[in-house]
């Protein structure tokens, strides 16, 4: 049955723990109202929209309705001190003579132990993003400094003339290439293991690209409470420290990464 | 070191967590609206310019890095190793 546009549908942000319809104000993408739909003691929150999901071709509003998105969760988190996240544009709406209503209570029904696993899971805690970025340039000085074979070749190729330094170069980047990428290995599982002693979770994420001069070595997004962030704060501040190597550290987030299946 | 959610130096970061994470609704039991409108994807890469790489811990592409470590070294083009900047992943 495909979507009739006109129809009530649901936004959904996130799940709560509440057993009693709340609202928590006109705070919704394009000021609608946000309040909760109960089943039991679980709650959506949520606000009414049509069934058509949200898109534009303006970046701007989009980047509107994004913010406005995290500030209901953030809204909700306060209120309700334990939330899971949904994505963006996520909707319900009703099917047949079943409203929209009827159908989040279902879902919240259908879903209940595998909600009830979940907030036990983050209760207590939140998400941090850490990036661990480095400038290769230094890293590689670095490496020619520590390296004998590698400081030999760099070596090398002063002393010969042009036609065989190029043979030398090519060498010496062959061999810089190799002890980067080993360095990058063993940064990341030096890291990784720190991280991960100290928080609660830590789950490995694809890397990204970013500014010219640096590469992002490891991305991780931690579970951690408050006293395990603030370890997790030391920790980042010794990797920090390291020559070349610089740490984003974001947060605290609603739990975005720990709530999805497995 | 304190964690940030600084708009303006996390704006990626949040959506990346909204566009790719977060509960799923399972379609067979509800009919839901999910997808995500093309123009955030475009808006991503357009606010961060980020695009996902290769897989985590391994980046291939040292050779543009390489050459420019050595451009910099035998002084080509005259600038010495920077200072420590500013770490930030660019938000324009």
């Amino acid at each position: 049955m495909s979507a009739n546009q006109n129809e009530a549908a649901r936004y959904v942000y996130c799940i709560v723990e509440g057993r009693e319809r709340a609202s928590l104000g006109n705070i919704g993408v394009d000021a609608l109202e946000v309040y909760t739909i109960a089943s039991g003691d679980i709650s959506a929150v949520v606000h009414d929209c049509p069934a058509k999901p949200y898109a534009s071709d303006d970046p701007e509003v989009v980047k509107q309705w994004v913010l406005a998105h995290q500030k209901v969760v953030d809204a909700a988190w306060e209120r309700f001190g334990t939330v899971l996240p949904l994505a963006f544009d996520t909707m319900i709406k009703g099917e047949g003579d079943r409203g929209p209503d009827e159908n989040v209570v279902k879902w919240l029904e259908s879903e209940r132990a595998e909600l009830r696993s979940k907030f036990e899971r983050v209760r207590g805690k939140a998400e941090y993003g850490v990036q661990v970025l480095w400038d290769p340039k230094v890293v590689a000085e670095e490496i020619v400094r520590r390296n004998q074979e590698i400081r030999k070749i760099d070596e090398e190729i002063r002393t010969k003339p042009k036609g065989a330094a190029y043979m030398y170069k090519q060498k010496l980047e062959k061999a810089l290439k190799l002890a980067l990428e080993r360095e990058a290995d063993e940064s990341f599982k030096d890291f990784y293991k720190r991280i991960s002693t100290v928080v609660d979770e830590a789950r490995v994420e694809k890397t990204k690209k970013v500014e010219n001069s640096k590469q992002m070595v490891m991305n991780l997004s931690c579970l951690a409470c408050k006293e395990k962030a603030a370890a997790l704060g030391k920790v980042l501040d010794e990797i920090n420290a390291r020559e070349g190597i610089f740490v984003r550290f974001t947060g605290p987030w609603p739990p975005y990464s720990f709530v999805a299946a497995g | 070191m304190e964690p940030t959610r600084a708009v303006h130096a996390t704006l990626a970061d949040l959506l990346d967590r909204l566009l790719n994470k977060g509960l799923v609704v399972q379609a067979d039991l509800i009919i839901c609206m999910a997808g995500v409108p093309l123009i955030a994807v475009n808006l991503r890469a357009a606010i961060a310019g980020m695009e996902t790489m290769l897989e985590y811990g391994l980046m291939r592409d040292w050779d543009a890095a390489i050459r420019a470590w050595e451009c910099a070294r035998r002084g080509r083009d005259g600038s010495a190793i920077a200072d420590r900047p500013v770490p930030a992943v660019t938000c324009p």
